[in-house]
């Protein structure tokens, strides 16, 4: 057990943060990290997420603190200035939040295309070491998890982790109820661990980034009484794509007959519909499109379709914005044009 | 590689353990099953939940007894624990913010009729608004229940205090039951290093057995339990609880040490850290103190005498530790982490105040702190900035700001969240999508609907950019809702799902007039509002609305909230209030993570009825909702699935004439949740088809006592079997196994009978 890992800095904690998005697994891959630190590798750890009540989708942090054995770890307190930094979805470095209060001579690991350098990345300090992994490709190749494959990459980054340590606890998760992902998850940390790509030259920032400091909208002077919310339908600001998982429904208007049937089960209420005259004088509606900001592509308008107007698509780069039809033109004026990342 | 273990137990030393990395809540149920109660009585909340999932999972694979009984809230799971306990078992709850306030009258019976039983309380802010993250506001109600309450600052001290509740609050001289509050999320949901016995007869010979001086299981001895007592009787009950609270503070330190030679772990009444020389201090309870520590050993480094004092006690208060460690401090902040607004102070705060007032001769500056409410975030800074306020304080020799919230943020007025969308004016929404017509023979309402595509051009009165999970069924049940209602429309969502990701504070999904109200709630409280707008229209306040337009009002719950809720949905179905109850049926708690719900079906599994070697799912069938509101002789009460928007839409626009004009509607929508439902997210159709065709859900209505099948599989030839149905979900496919031919087939008799029941009813004129 005692094996005698040292970490880089034993006068402190290590922390690693890891942030995604609901449904891609961060929670449980900050859960396997430290519970192999503790239960295997011989060091004190522990491990939390934030998020609300459980909805796929919405954006996740997970933390890991590691210590030497004797070490207490007493704080419970978010990780504000992480050693590591693990981004799940690559649509996630656009907000600051994401990368903020990294350490200069951190890691910052992503998941991303092949070739993808997201423009979020030149914030990072210039001696933050950066890797990408195609952890999506490699999960969906693999059957496995994006987790899997990212805690192998973390793992080549860390060379304290032991590897072993790692794969025992990720078949310890997954043998109980999922004994078929065993072998795929392992496959998926192998792949991980080896086929990342070093991201050089990328950071612009001396020294460490600042702790994200950030007030709410409304404080206890300028906010209604009560928590009322005068502002009816204001979450149409919100911005919903990262909900995605690599696929996208897309409207072949050729093929439309504009019937509303896909209408009735959106559930994100993103269907773009106009009303205008036909020929004869009559009424009609036409299916213009999709506003992709609101769309979290779970294809039940595909399902629906019984003309196959609509398809699952994969999502590449600046695809869903380039098909995009905003529901709200107003608002993105508003806004100052704000547009799908 | 098996973790290390200690030394097996030999005189002196502490019992066999070991090592695990659990969270607080993870703690709980393991003490839980090491304890090894009798029983449990339970229902969900964030984010104590997992105390009774965890079990739920280790119970599936036979690693403990411990009775699980699902409650209908926590007020039932109070009683349930309460009658449990009469009978001399232990007994065992979890709960949290609301779900303590909602069992709270039931806290002083127990302590009044000195019953003992452990429940933990992971604590969180109590409503409103809803939060559900951590703070002590729920705590502090209890204060004054005479129940015994234990803190545990992290995961070990949850597993420990637990072992210690037993054998507290069953010692002869106390006989009160126990609390053991940790901190939600912080404690409860962060794992953590921690040791756990490895010796079930040492644990066993530890606790002992527990011994009642009356049980209500004992015909030779019967007695009666809580008289109708008066004066001058009650107040003499009351010396002895008070006597008991005062032997607990003599026992509790006893048994404290006993655990300290059973587990090797020192618990004092008040923790203290760096206490010895300090002269200034902060006095926090739980995680923030664990916290303060750090900052400790960093300001102590820079020379200055600076401590923590934290109370592992909370009732009886440690009084006498507190000023004895307080004696030569010259300042300190007391944090408290919910306030008793209007006292100058949260609860700790006054009671450290009133504990150093009996001290004549103490003269420690002591300035009060409300801090961390809802969740927020205490970072080493903000310890630190205590510190610093303390030792301001001390320097001086005065307190400049008695009392005052800290980390709080006034505003920008310059900043504020985005604009809502317009109203949606009621012309807009007036379209004439349903025409409703009654029919001149019958009596009955028929519906015209116009074609799905015209629906696209009515204004949604719910805005895009919610947060629930992809392919959920609420937005289209309400999508199609919205498509068919005219004019003005005022909802109240109950907690839930649909309530919790479309109003994420500062921004809301409704575009029309929304209220949110707890759980066991909602129906009542729309029933007040209807009534307050037809006598203010009665007294001429606000306009009257011709016939037929006058504002409609819509409670939208889950089924889950038709458990906790159904008392206060049934009153307001017989007093016949002129609103629509609208329940979303995704069968289970998906807000709080798929907990069982009555009306999960039996041998589904959720998070509370989990599949292993020895249970299987739910074990009992789901609730018929339906035909509870129907007994109520409702104008209108009907089932409807999502996946069926042209039946449902019809169904709506007769539930809007009928709440206009006659009074009480309740339907029933069978509604997608692949995330717990464990299906992909776009098998919504074919799952919500699987469960119409097999019957078991049945698409019927009762429109003034009289049953019509809307939808009838048999009559169309679309009948399938229900294991067609079970064979589409995750949740449910366990069932199909040959092993569970017994759950497969309980399934089909009762979707069988409940079917055939509702066929002889849709057939009989008077049915």
């Amino acid at each position: 057990m005692a094996r005698g890992i040292v970490l880089p800095d034993n006068g402190r904690l290590f922390e690693i943060r890891f942030e995604s998005v609901g449904g891609l697994g961060a929670h449980a891959a900050g859960q396997i990290v430290a519970s192999a630190a503790v239960l295997r590798m011989g060091l004190n750890g522990s491990h939390f997420s934030s998020y609300g009540s459980e909805k796929k989708g919405s954006v996740v942090r997970s933390f890991v603190r590691l210590a030497a054995a004797d070490r207490a770890i007493r704080t419970s307190a978010p990780i504000e200035l992480p050693d590591v930094v693990v981004v799940f979805h690559s649509g996630l470095l656009a907000h600051p939040a994401t990368i903020a209060g990294i350490r200069a001579a951190g890691t910052l690991i992503y998941a991303g295309n092949d070739g993808e350098v997201p423009e979020g990345l030149c914030r990072l300090p210039a001696t933050t070491k950066v890797m990408r992994v195609d952890a999506q490709t490699i999960a969906i190749e693999e059957k496995s998890r994006p987790n899997a494959v990212l805690i192998g990459t973390l793992t080549a980054a860390l060379p304290f982790l032991d590897r072993q340590a790692m794969l025992n606890t990720l078949e310890d998760t997954f043998a109980g109820r999922h004994p078929e992902a065993v072998a795929a998850n392992e496959r998926a940390f192998r792949r991980g661990a080896e086929e990342f790509e070093i991201i050089e030259n990328i950071g612009r920032i001396e020294g460490d980034l600042p702790r994200l400091s950030s007030n709410p909208l409304w404080g206890y002077r300028t906010a209604p009484i009560g928590g009322v919310l005068p502002t009816p339908g204001n979450t149409a600001h919100n911005d919903l794509h990262t909900s995605r998982n690599g696929w996208m429904p897309v409207l072949d208007a050729d093929k439309c007959i504009h019937c509303g049937m896909c209408d009735m089960v959106c559930p994100d209420l993103c269907l773009v519909w106009s009303t205008h005259t036909d020929d004869d004088g009559k009424p009609t509606v036409t299916l213009d499109g999709i506003d992709y900001q609101y769309c979290k592509g779970c294809m039940r308008c595909v399902e629906t379709c019984s003309t196959l107007a609509m398809t699952r698509e994969a999502e590449t780069p600046g695809k869903a914005n380039r098909l995009r039809v905003p529901l709200f033109p107003e608002l993105m004026q508003a806004t100052g044009g704000k547009h799908v990342t | 590689m098996l973790p290390e273990a200690k030394a097996a137990t030999t005189h002196g030393e502490p019992v066999r353990q070991i090592h695990d990395f659990r969270s607080g809540n993870e703690a709980a149920a393991l003490a839980a099953r090491d304890i090894g109660f009798h029983i449990m009585g339970y229902f969900p909340i964030t984010p104590s939940t997992e105390v009774a999932e965890n079990l739920s999972a280790m119970q599936a694979n036979g690693e403990h007894d411990i009775v699980m009984i699902p409650a209908d809230g926590e007020h039932g799971a109070a009683g349930i624990c309460y009658g449990a306990a009469l009978g001399g078992g232990r007994v065992l709850n979890a709960t949290s913010s609301q779900g303590l306030l909602y069992s709270l009258e039931q806290l002083p019976v127990q302590a009044g009729t000195r019953v003992p039983m452990v429940l933990n309380v992971s604590t969180r802010t109590v409503s409103g608004p809803l939060d559900i993250r951590c703070d002590h506001s729920d705590i502090y109600f209890v204060l004054n229940t005479g129940w015994i309450i234990l803190m545990a600052r992290d995961p070990q001290a949850v597993y420990d205090m637990n072992f210690a509740a037993v054998k507290i609050g069953e010692h002869p001289d106390v006989r009160l039951p126990v609390i053991v509050a940790y901190d939600g999320f912080l404690t409860s949901h962060q794992k953590r290093r921690i040791d756990r016995f490895d010796d079930p007869d040492a644990v066993r010979e530890f606790l002992g057995e527990r011994e009642d001086p009356y049980s209500a299981l004992d015909p030779e001895r019967p007695v009666t339990f809580g008289p109708y007592m008066n004066d001058p009787d009650l107040i003499n009950n009351k010396v002895q609880q008070h006597e008991a609270m005062e032997a607990a503070r003599r026992v509790i330190p006893e048994i404290l040490a006993e655990l300290k030679s059973f587990s090797g772990r020192d618990y004092a009444s008040v923790d203290a850290y760096g206490m010895d020389d300090a002269e200034v201090a902060v006095v926090l309870l739980n995680s923030a103190a664990e916290d303060a520590k750090v900052v400790v050993d960093r300001m102590r480094n820079e020379g200055h005498k600076v401590g923590v004092v934290s109370p592992n006690v909370l009732r009886p208060f440690p009084a006498d530790e507190i000023r004895a460690l307080l004696k030569n401090v010259r300042a300190a902040v007391v944090g408290d982490r919910g306030d008793s607004y209007g006292a100058q102070g949260g609860n700790l705060s006054l009671e450290v105040r009133a504990a150093l007032q009996q001290d004549p001769d103490n003269e420690t500056l002591i300035l009060s702190r409300i801090y961390g409410l809802g969740g927020k975030d205490f970072y080493d800074t903000d310890a630190e900035e205590f510190f610093r306020e303390a030792l301001d304080a001390a320097r001086k020799g005065r307190v400049d700001t008695p009392f005052d919230y800290h980390g709080t943020y006034a505003g920008d007025p310059s900043r504020s969240p985005p604009e809502g969308l317009p109203a949606i004016k009621p012309e807009e929404v007036t379209r004439g999508m349903a025409r409703v017509t009654k029919h001149p023979e019958t009596n009955r309402l028929e519906v015209e609907l116009k074609p799905l595509w015209e629906m696209t051009t009515v204004p949604s009165r719910i805005a895009p950019g919610h947060g629930a999970c992809p392919g959920c069924g609420v937005f289209p049940m309400l999508r199609q809702a919205y498509s068919v209602l005219e004019g003005n429309v005022v909802v109240l969502f109950q907690t839930g799902c649909a309530m919790v990701t479309t109003t994420g504070y500062p921004k809301t999904a409704h575009r029309i007039t929304y209220i949110h109200n707890l759980f066991q709630n909602g129906a009542a409280t729309l029933s007040g509002l209807v009534e307050m707008y037809h006598e203010r229209i009665r007294r001429g306040e606000i306009p009257a609305a011709p016939e037929g337009q006058d504002t409609t009002f819509i409670m939208v719950t889950g089924d889950g909230g038709m458990d906790i809720g159904i008392g206060a949905a049934l009153g307001t179905a017989h007093r016949n209030h002129k609103m629509i109850i609208l329940e979303y049926d995704n069968q289970g708690y998906m807000n709080t993570g798929s907990q069982l719900s009555y009306s999960t079906p039996i041998a589904h599994r959720t998070s509370t009825s989990e599949v292993g070697s020895t249970v299987s799912g739910k074990s009992f069938h789901h609730k018929d909702t339906a035909q509870i509101f129907a007994a109520c002789n409702l104008p209108y009460v009907f089932t409807a699935s999502e996946g069926y928007p042209e039946d449902f839409m019809r169904k709506m626009s007769k539930a809007q004439w009928y709440a206009q004009r006659e009074g009480t509607v309740y339907g029933k929508v069978l509604s997608f949740c692949p995330l717990n439902w464990r299906t992909q997210d776009d098998a919504a159709q074919d799952v919500l088809q699987a469960a119409v065709d097999c019957c078991f859900f049945p698409i019927y209505e009762v429109e003034k006592g009289h049953t019509t099948i809307t939808y009838d599989p048999d009559a169309i030839g679309r009948r399938r079997k229900v294991a067609d149905w079970l064979g589409k979900m995750g949740k449910t496919k366990h069932i199909l196994a040959p092993e569970h031919a017994d759950l497969l087939a309980a399934t089909e008799a009762e979707v069988n009978t409940r079917w055939q029941r509702l066929k002889i009813k849709h057939e009989h004129p008077e049915l």
